[in-house]
């Protein structure tokens, strides 16, 4: 309920918009007409019902419907899978691959008639007109000062494997 | 289970919705005759404080009833059915007061000064209160929209503070600060009206 001290007026505002607002209480209190409840209901009743799309019987709500067995689910799942597989081959089966030729045909060359002509010269690129060497490159491997050979990594010295049966490994030498 | 639900449980599951269906309704009916029942004068007094005409007041109630059938599935769900039901009929009287705007209010402040209460007045004293009353409503009409609302939501003893914010969607302090800045300006446009005269 609205207490009086909610909405009550601060000391330095007008009274004469307290009698305004007792015009605005006056039409807040007016009874509303009569039979306004029954006419409300009966418009109410008039009023066309909601639209109610025919449902299935939901299992949620039901003890066990046919929705329940599992022969029909797996049936229907499998109906489902077999449309998707069949839409999925009908388009597969539809589209041809381009096959690329085997051989490319090059379009002849034909010279401009009445103009110049290039004389049969054909333009080779330029690209090979550098240095030139006479002998091939032998690829040797660099050797530093000890004339051990370089390599990436040096690898650590790992102790010999331990042969089976705490034999020595043999050595011969040459003389 | 019986025989007949072994034999037929997809039929009998059907009837049995039928009938669950037919009981939810019964009882949705019933939830909203109570609704009519206790809120629609109400509704009434909200609607004609803005319209002031009995038959449009009365429209825009059914209109929010009406609304109120088709939402009724989340009847269960609202928390103040009393506050929400003003927030709805609220909305359907400023959308019909915005569109009928071309009517022209002096037909409406005259007819609601013949309706509002003057017992034990004279024939001069209620001739004097029409005028103060039809004053008032036009000082009312010329007020901002927001400093308006609250102003004549706020002239209902039932309505609290937070309640007026709750329909305004607007929080308590603005509703508080709003109604003060309504009050002044009322003051003001009285005095103005006053120094015309």
């Amino acid at each position: 309920m609205n207490s009086p001290k909610q909405n009550a007026y601060a000391p330095n505002q007008p009274r004469d918009a307290a009698s305004a607002e007792e015009t605005l209480r006056l039409i807040a209190r007016l009874p509303a007409t009569e039979g306004l409840e029954e006419r409300l209901k009966a418009g109410l009743k008039a009023a066309p019902k909601k639209g109610r799309v025919l449902a299935w019987a939901d299992p949620s709500k039901s003890g066990g419907g046919w929705m329940r067995s599992t022969a029909v689910r797996a049936a229907a799942a499998a109906a489902i899978v077999c449309v998707v597989a069949g839409g999925g081959w009908s388009v597969y089966s539809r589209v041809q691959p381009a096959q690329m030729p085997k051989v490319i045909a090059m379009p002849q060359r034909v010279a401009a008639p009445g103009g110049f002509s290039s004389a049969g010269a054909m333009r080779t690129p330029q690209t090979l007109n550098g240095s030139v060497l006479a002998h091939p490159v032998i690829a040797m491997p660099k050797q530093d000062g000890d004339g051990k050979k370089l390599t990436a990594k040096t690898k650590k010295s790992r102790p010999a494997k331990p042969s089976p049966a705490g034999l020595r490994p043999m050595v011969t030498t040459a003389h | 289970m019986s025989a007949s639900q072994t034999v037929f449980p997809g039929w009998m599951e059907i009837v049995d919705i039928a009938v669950h269906e037919e009981t939810r309704q019964h009882a949705e009916e019933e939830a909203l005759a109570a609704l009519v029942d206790q809120y629609a004068t109400m509704l009434y007094r909200v609607a004609y404080s803005v319209l002031r005409n009995p038959s449009d007041a009365e429209d825009a109630v059914q209109e929010a009833f009406l609304r109120v059938l088709r939402h009724r599935d989340t009847l269960g769900e609202i928390r103040d059915q009393r506050v929400w039901l003003i927030r709805i009929v609220w909305n359907i009287v400023l959308d019909r007061k915005r569109r009928a705007k071309s009517r022209p209010e002096t037909d409406d402040v005259s007819e609601l000064a013949r309706v509002l209460p003057a017992k034990g007045l004279s024939a001069e004293q209620i001739a004097s209160a029409a005028q103060h009353h039809a004053q008032v409503l036009s000082c009312v009409d010329q007020l901002p929209a927001r400093e308006r609302e609250v102003l004549m939501l706020s002239a209902f003893e039932e309505l609290s503070s937070v309640e007026i914010a709750s329909v305004l969607g607007v929080t308590e302090s603005s509703v508080r600060s709003r109604l003060f800045r309504a009050r002044n300006l009322m003051g003001e446009l009285l005095n103005h009206s006053r120094s015309l005269r």
